[in-house]
């Protein structure tokens, strides 16, 4: 039931899709089109630029670093709202602490920086696939040595690694800028997720889709960069394949959608039906270490981890059934264990249950048998 | 075989769920009876869909497709007769059912007392134990802006917590010395009423519950206090406890044995043939035990799933686990487990406190072993502590292995050599 007086109104329908959740959507759904579109004519129709304005009035290069700016002051004022909710937590502390530096460095003034000095403007917190450009031999060629080496090592060894030891939340919930957004200025839409098992079915399959594209538009422009002299056409057809996977995916689902939908659909459309970072680090920590243990015979079933998982994973499911889990989806935001009343849930990286804990197990269990 | 199970709480479905595991729908026929809700739903967050963390569909553990692709029969409805003798039951709808096998888990009602202007009350006074509590709290909610909550237990805090979210003015009266007797140690008691009175409450201890006041149209407007104080209340929680819900039962047509729940003998057996009972509801024990009854969640679920073996013919004798249990008072989360309280006098206590923090470990304990624990604050591996009285570990043991047990978030463990401690003789 939602609290009385107006703020009480306020905060229920704009967190339980009412009229001015849809509103802020349609909101941020302009925002991104005037962002992306501002400046261009669209079948006739010219759409004003809005923010190279404002970018110039604050001496920025660009609309894109404004955005930049508006991003990072996002998740740091979210950030110090989730830090201070979550006060008691100190896994949420540090957590948060890390989202907001690494954005505020490594993906905001770091590559500003760089760009002072010259360089191309690099993002250290992003790799391939999600940042599909990195793999590109057009953008390899341009960049120096350094940070082509963090590129190709990056994504081919240091994410799988990583994702052995830690489970998807090392990139995920400490590091990535999407999932940064989510955790941060998106924590009051985060129990918009759906848990319904037919969502759970579609993810499995969008987002694996999601990733054969992302491969084989890699795999294009290497190759047409290889033989594209030889073959124009086919040259033209890589071309056209990524500036269709650059619209589709970078532009439409992780940009637009994925952010504008936060008050109606939740804070990771983008994260847990299309990224294709995702989907590999979702490979990679089912074979891992990191898993959710759950305290045998001590979940009472409320439902609140349920409700407050991003992913829409249904983790009452599990917890009542004493059941230890790792599901390809889990970001490891741990707000589950943190919401979860009786402490039924802790995050961990370990390699298997100790002996004593299964010992513990059997011993129930023979009480139950009676 | 068809298996009618009336109540579809926690006993009531887990039983179906394991009777369906083991039988398919040709061999077995399933009927799941509630009056309360159509869809099993988890009474115990109750209070979070009151302070709306969560909404109504949320309580609900599983999915309602679950029901037609396991084909468990729902009915909404009340059951109002039982005839043992023509295996039937009768629906307040009129119609009869027949079964093979009968489960009773009816769970249990709010307590009342009789007090003194309570036949005046048509409004105002809620309970906090089924769904239709929740929908009459949350129309009055509106309407108040001071409440009064009685009795100092789990409900109690759960209800006056989610009237404090309301924005009430909100008073808790508990007739005990301190917060929660029946479970806690005064300085634990003491320390969540510190919590309690933290939030805005104004807990008012030692005190009773003399009479209620209402207006002309019926509506709670005070409350009197055995010292003679009046709290102005437009609504009134009674939050005194539950009792097994058999009064129903003493007008059907085959009445079960009733103690104060339906009796039970150590496989669920009621007196009535192919009738079983369990959860909330059932009284278990032979004649000559005293009888055992358990009102929480877990027993509930372990009793329903007992007994769906029991109705298949297993071989079963029902012995609760070393007990435990777990709460959250605000913002301090609760863990027991073994014998915390009324406890031989001779047992030794062992009190540790953080020095800042409201955190606090006890641990009883004798020459010989540990006896039970009773942990504030801070998360704790239950079935670890479970094992060590098992095991009847002694003290040194437990006070040295004691951080194994600890379940902290990551980052976030307690650290446990800066307690403060105290060693006492019960
Ligand atoms: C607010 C609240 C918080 C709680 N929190 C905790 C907690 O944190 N931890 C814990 O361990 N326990 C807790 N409990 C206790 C726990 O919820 C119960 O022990 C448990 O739900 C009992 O389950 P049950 O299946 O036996 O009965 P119930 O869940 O009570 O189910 C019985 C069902 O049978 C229906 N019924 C009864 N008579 C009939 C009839 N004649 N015809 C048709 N239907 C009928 C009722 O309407 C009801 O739906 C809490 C209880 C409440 C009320
Ligand atoms: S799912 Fe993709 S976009 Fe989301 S946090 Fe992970 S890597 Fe980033
Ligand atoms: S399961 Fe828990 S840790 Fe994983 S994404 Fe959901 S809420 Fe976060
Ligand atoms: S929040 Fe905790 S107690 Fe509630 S359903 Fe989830 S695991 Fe169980």
């Amino acid at each position: 039931m939602r609290q009385k007086g107006s703020l009480g109104w306020l905060k229920h329908d704009l967190t339980h899709r009412g009229p001015t959740a849809w509103l802020l959507t349609l909101g941020l759904f302009a925002f991104y089109f005037i962002l992306y579109y501002g400046g261009r004519t669209l079948a006739g129709v010219a759409i004003p630029d809005l923010f190279t304005p404002i970018a110039r009035a604050l001496h920025l290069p660009s609309k894109w670093t404004f955005y930049g700016l508006l991003y990072t002051l996002a998740i740091a004022i979210g950030g110090a709202y989730v830090i201070y909710k979550y006060r008691h937590n100190r896994y949420q502390v540090i957590r948060t602490s890390v989202v907001i530096f690494v954005q505020a460095t490594l993906a905001f003034s770091v590559p500003w920086i760089l760009t002072i000095f010259e360089q191309p403007e690099y993002y250290f917190s992003y790799l391939w696939p999600l940042k599909m450009e990195y793999f590109y031999p057009s953008t390899i060629l341009a960049m120096p040595l350094p940070f082509i080496l963090f590129s190709l090592l990056g994504s081919l060894i240091m994410v799988p690694l990583l994702g052995i030891f830690f489970g998807k939340r090392w990139y995920c919930s400490w590091v990535c800028g999407c999932g940064g957004l989510a955790n941060t200025a998106g924590e009051p839409f985060r129990h918009l997720s759906n848990k319904s098992s037919k969502a759970w079915a579609f993810e499995k399959w969008s987002i694996h889709i999601t990733l054969f594209l992302s491969l084989v538009t890699t795999a294009f422009v290497i190759a047409s960069w290889g033989v594209g002299e030889n073959y124009p056409a086919f040259s033209e057809q890589a071309a056209s394949l990524r500036s269709l996977y650059g619209f589709v995916v970078a532009t439409l689902l992780s940009g637009i959608i994925g952010v504008a939908l936060y008050p109606v659909g939740g804070t990771r459309v983008w994260c847990r039906y299309f990224c294709p970072m995702a989907a590999i680090l979702g490979l990679v920590q089912k074979f891992g270490r990191y898993r959710i243990r759950v305290k045998d015979n001590m979940c009472i079933s409320c439902g609140m981890c349920s409700t407050y998982c991003e992913m829409g994973i249904d983790v009452r499911a599990y917890a009542q059934r004493n059941q230890d889990f790792v599901r390809a989806s889990c970001v490891g935001c741990g707000i589950c264990a943190e919401v979860c009343p009786r402490g039924v849930l802790r995050l961990e990286n370990r390699w298997r249950r100790d002996p004593q804990e299964l010992s513990m197990d059997a011993l129930l269990n023979e009480t139950y048998r009676g | 075989m068809h298996v009618v199970i009336v109540g579809n709480g926690v006993a009531g479905t887990e039983a179906a769920l394991a009777i369906r595991r083991r039988l398919d729908p040709s061999r077995a026929r399933i009927t799941l009876i509630s009056e309360e809700h159509p869809y099993f739903f988890s009474r115990t967050a109750l209070m979070y869909a009151y302070m709306e963390r969560m909404q109504r569909r949320d309580l609900e553990p599983y999915e309602r497709e679950m029901y037609r692709r396991q084909k468990i029969e729902l009915l909404h409805n009340r059951v109002v007769d039982i005839d043992a003798d023509a295996h039937a039951i009768t629906l307040d709808a009129g119609t009869t059912l027949s079964y093979d096998r009968l489960l009773l888990a009816v769970g249990a009602r709010p307590r009342m007392v009789p007090f003194e202007g309570l036949d005046e009350v048509k409004d105002g006074l809620v309970n906090f134990v089924s769904m239709q509590d929740l929908d009459h709290c949350e129309r009055l909610t509106w309407s108040t802006t001071e409440a009064v909550v009685l009795g100092g237990g789990l409900i109690g805090v759960e209800l006056a917590e989610s009237f404090i979210h309301h924005g009430l003015k909100v008073s808790f009266v508990v007739r005990e010395p301190y917060f929660w007797p029946a479970a806690l140690a005064a300085e634990e008691g003491e320390l969540i009423g510190a919590e309690i009175r933290r939030h805005g409450i104004e807990l008012i201890i030692d005190r009773e519950l003399k009479g209620i006041e209402s207006d002309e149209a019926g509506r709670v407007s005070g409350v009197r206090l055995s010292d003679g104080r009046h709290l102005p209340a437009q609504m009134l929680g009674v939050a005194i406890g539950v009792v097994p819900n058999v009064d129903w039962l003493r007008e059907v047509k085959t009445v079960p044995v009733l103690g104060r729940g339906i009796r039970v003998d150590r496989s669920f057996r009621t007196s009535l043939p192919d009738v079983f009972a369990a959860g909330d509801c059932a009284e278990i024990g032979g004649e000559d035990e005293t009888p055992l009854l358990e009102t929480i969640w877990y027993s509930a679920k372990l009793q329903g799933q007992r007994a769906a073996s029991a109705i298949l013919g297993d071989e079963v004798n029902y012995a609760p686990p070393i007990f435990y249990n777990s709460s959250k008072f605000f913002g301090i989360e609760y863990t027991t487990v073994g014998q915390c309280v009324g406890v031989p006098s001779g047992t030794r206590s062992l009190y540790r406190k953080h020095p800042t923090r409201p955190i606090t470990q006890r641990i009883l304990f004798d020459e010989a072993r540990v006896l039970g624990f009773s942990m504030l604050g801070s998360r704790w591996d239950h079935t670890l502590l479970q094992q060590w009285i098992a095991e009847r570990r002694p003290l040194s043991y437990v006070r040295e292995h004691l951080h194994r047990a600890q379940f902290d978030v990551e980052f976030g463990r307690v650290d446990l050599t800066k307690f403060q401690e105290e060693e006492r003789t019960l």
